[in-house]
């Protein structure tokens, strides 16, 4: 497989806060790579510094940043607009914010095709009209001329879906794209993520706090936490056999259907997400960590499990079998 | 009803006045239609449903913040309207979704929890102390946690004020409106633990009301699936997991993504028409949106099945036999 996307030694740090610390991310074409955490690990920033889009005053540092075999870690903003929406694009958790309400759906879609390519009026129009057909909306005619607010949510993060794809991006990166909406529309959704991505070849970079959503959508996972990845593998892999002492509390914390009776408790992690400042070293997770000792405040090791299974943790992989044994 | 019932509605129904813009006359649209349950004192009701089903509307009439339409809600044995306030607040009382948005940020914790106390007007200043004090721990918030301001407490430590001020005058029912939706999974995980011991050690009834399935099954002992105002099924909650019997409830279980890879994304056949409380379809009120629906469920409102399994609303179940109670 090609990397589309490959992201070394990510760092970004905002005022006094280090949100990004050495995260390294590839997302191959037609690959689907889901970043997983809870808020304030630093998933978003690391999704937002590789569009180029990190908040005023943030600085980011980072060895590689290719996407498509070039190298745009030294891109200005001018290069990175006329990346932005064409061969990137990105697609947010509530679409309502990310819709102007005063244009039309299908003035805020064509302007995309018209700026990028210059494609005449009526050949945008009928692009988008085709688009929003293709993620299932129908009468896309009477939806182009439709504001966003006579739109319900889930026809919205369709409209979202249909204007990231106006100028067929290679890579889409989609921020708890399903997060603001119902179960039942959130499964609509996701279902055309996942036909999109076969059909058009889509490089996926997704954003979630939900393991149920990274279970059934993803190729590849990395466990975020206070800005680092702490473990990364293929999917079956990683919830077959989780290695990582956050990743595990994180997944007997999700209530399943049948799986603890009502009268047990849940599994939790105590504590909070912390704050980590620049100077910060050793362990992220190490004070809310059950299996925590000295050498966790020291460097730690990042360590293979097995092939594409990194681990980032000063536990020897296969702690969990052995102590089980 | 029996005697234990901690909440009961009879007959349940709340219209609001919509206008459609300048000139066209108001609509009326049925948030909560004809609904009735009791809720055993000490267990937990849940209610699911997609937004806009009516679910915080019924948690509001619950909770006498809105006058019904038509009907009646009973708490403890009596009936809420014409109740007065303090004594409601006595009995009942709200967790909501956003504990910020929920709490004052002007005013300290301990100031917070024991707001509910001082509206009594009936306790002593050291009995208010000593309450506050006793539902802080309760909640696992320490004395020094009591003296800050809600922006300096996580969104956990938030929530658990919102459940101390609703504790501290010892009702016998809460009704919780997602209360755990704002919050992270280890953080949901601590909450849902503690409305559980909390359940357990007080005596507590629940209503509680979620869009999160999973979280429904691992706290309810009962579930009511909601559809545009309607309860369309009630069972306990083990039988409604093993075997739902309204298309509606099936069609929201199997939108559950639990975390179990190669699955895949299921498809929950509804299609891409989404409910409107203001345009409710005659006959069914789910028929345009149901992957089984039979030509007369366009015309002819389903009959109630009340039977040992539960309470649903469907034509077919109407056709099919029962089915074997799990």
């Amino acid at each position: 497989m090609t990397a589309l996307l490959e992201v070394r030694d990510l760092r970004v740090t905002i005022g006094s806060t280090a949100a990004v610390r050495g995260t390294s991310i590839t997302v191959n074409k037609g690959e689907t790579h889901c970043l997983v955490g809870e808020s304030g690990c630093g998933k978003s920033i690391s999704a937002l510094s590789v569009m180029g889009l990190l908040p005023r005053g943030s600085k980011r540092e980072t060895t590689t940043l290719r996407f498509a075999g070039e190298e745009i870690g030294s891109f200005g903003e001018k290069q990175m607009e006329r990346l932005r929406g064409d061969r990137m694009a990105m697609i947010f958790q509530e679409p309502m914010t990310s819709l102007n309400p005063a244009y039309t759906v299908g003035s805020q879609m064509t302007e995309v095709l018209r700026r990028h390519r210059g494609t005449p009026r009526a050949q945008a129009v009928d692009r988008a009209a085709e688009l929003l057909a293709r993620v299932g909306i129908t009468a896309p005619g009477l939806r182009l001329g439709q504001y966003p607010h006579q739109l319900s949510g889930g026809l919205r993060q369709r409209v979202m879906i249909a204007m990231a794809l106006m100028c067929d991006p290679e890579l889409l990166i989609a921020d708890e794209p399903t997060t603001a909406l119902d179960v039942t529309v959130q499964a609509q959704i996701l279902r055309l993520l996942a036909t999109l991505q076969k059909e058009l070849g889509l490089g996926i970079l997704l954003i979630t706090h939900d393991l149920g959503v990274v279970a059934r959508i993803a190729d590849r996972v990395s466990v975020m936490y206070a800005g680092e990845v702490v473990e990364s593998a293929p999917t079956a892999a990683l919830f077959a056999a989780p290695e990582h002492p956050y990743t595990r509390g994180l997944l007997t914390c999700v209530p399943v259907p049948g799986k603890v009776r009502r009268d047990e408790p849940l599994g939790s992690i105590p504590g909070v997400v912390p704050r980590v400042s620049p100077g910060f070293t050793g362990c992220g997770f190490r004070d809310r960590c059950s299996q925590a000792h000295a050498a966790c405040s020291g460097t730690i090791p990042r360590q293979t499990v097995s092939d594409g299974h990194e681990l980032l943790c000063t536990l020897a992989p296969g702690w969990v079998a052995r102590e089980a044994a | 009803m029996s005697d234990a019932a901690a909440i009961e509605v009879r007959g349940l129904r709340r219209e609001f006045r919509v206008r459609q813009g300048m000139f066209a006359p108001p609509k009326h649209v049925i948030a909560v239609d004809d609904v009735s349950f009791a809720v055993p004192a000490g267990s937990v009701l849940g209610v699911v449903g997609e937004s806009g089903c009516g679910k915080s509307t019924l948690a509001r009439l619950i909770l006498g913040l809105l006058e019904p339409t038509a009907g009646d809600v009973l708490v403890d044995g009596q009936r809420l309207s014409g109740m007065d306030r303090r004594a409601r607040a006595r009995l009942i009382q709200p967790v909501f979704q956003d504990p910020f948005a929920s709490l004052n940020p002007k005013r300290r914790i301990r100031d917070i929890v024991s707001m509910p106390l001082i509206a009594q007007g009936s306790f002593g200043r050291a009995e208010i102390e000593r309450r506050v004090d006793e539902a802080l721990d309760r909640v696992g918030l320490s004395r020094d946690q009591g003296t800050r301001f809600p922006a300096q407490l996580s969104g956990g430590q938030r929530q658990r004020v919102a459940i101390a001020r609703a504790l501290v005058l010892r009702p016998r029912i809460v009704v919780c409106d997602e209360p755990t939706s704002a919050l992270d999974v280890s953080v949901q995980a601590q909450i849902l633990n503690l409305l559980a011991e909390l359940r357990r050690d007080l005596g507590l009834t629940y209503l509680f009301i979620s869009h999160n399935l999973a979280v429904v099954e691992h706290i309810a002992s009962e579930v009511a699936v909601m559809y545009l105002g309607r309860i369309v099924e009630r069972t306990e909650s083990e039988a409604l997991f093993a075997t739902p019997r309204h298309p509606y409830t099936r069609a929201l279980l199997a939108s559950v993504l639990t975390p179990e890879p190669g699955l895949g994304v299921p498809d929950v056949g509804l299609g891409d028409i989404m409910p409107d409380p203001a345009n409710i379809p005659p006959g069914c009120r789910f028929h345009p949106r149901c992957p089984v629906a039979l030509p007369r469920c366009s015309t002819e409102a389903p009959p109630l099945v009340d039977d040992a399994v539960g309470l649903v609303e469907c034509h077919l179940v109407d056709v099919e036999a029962a089915p074997a109670h799990a």
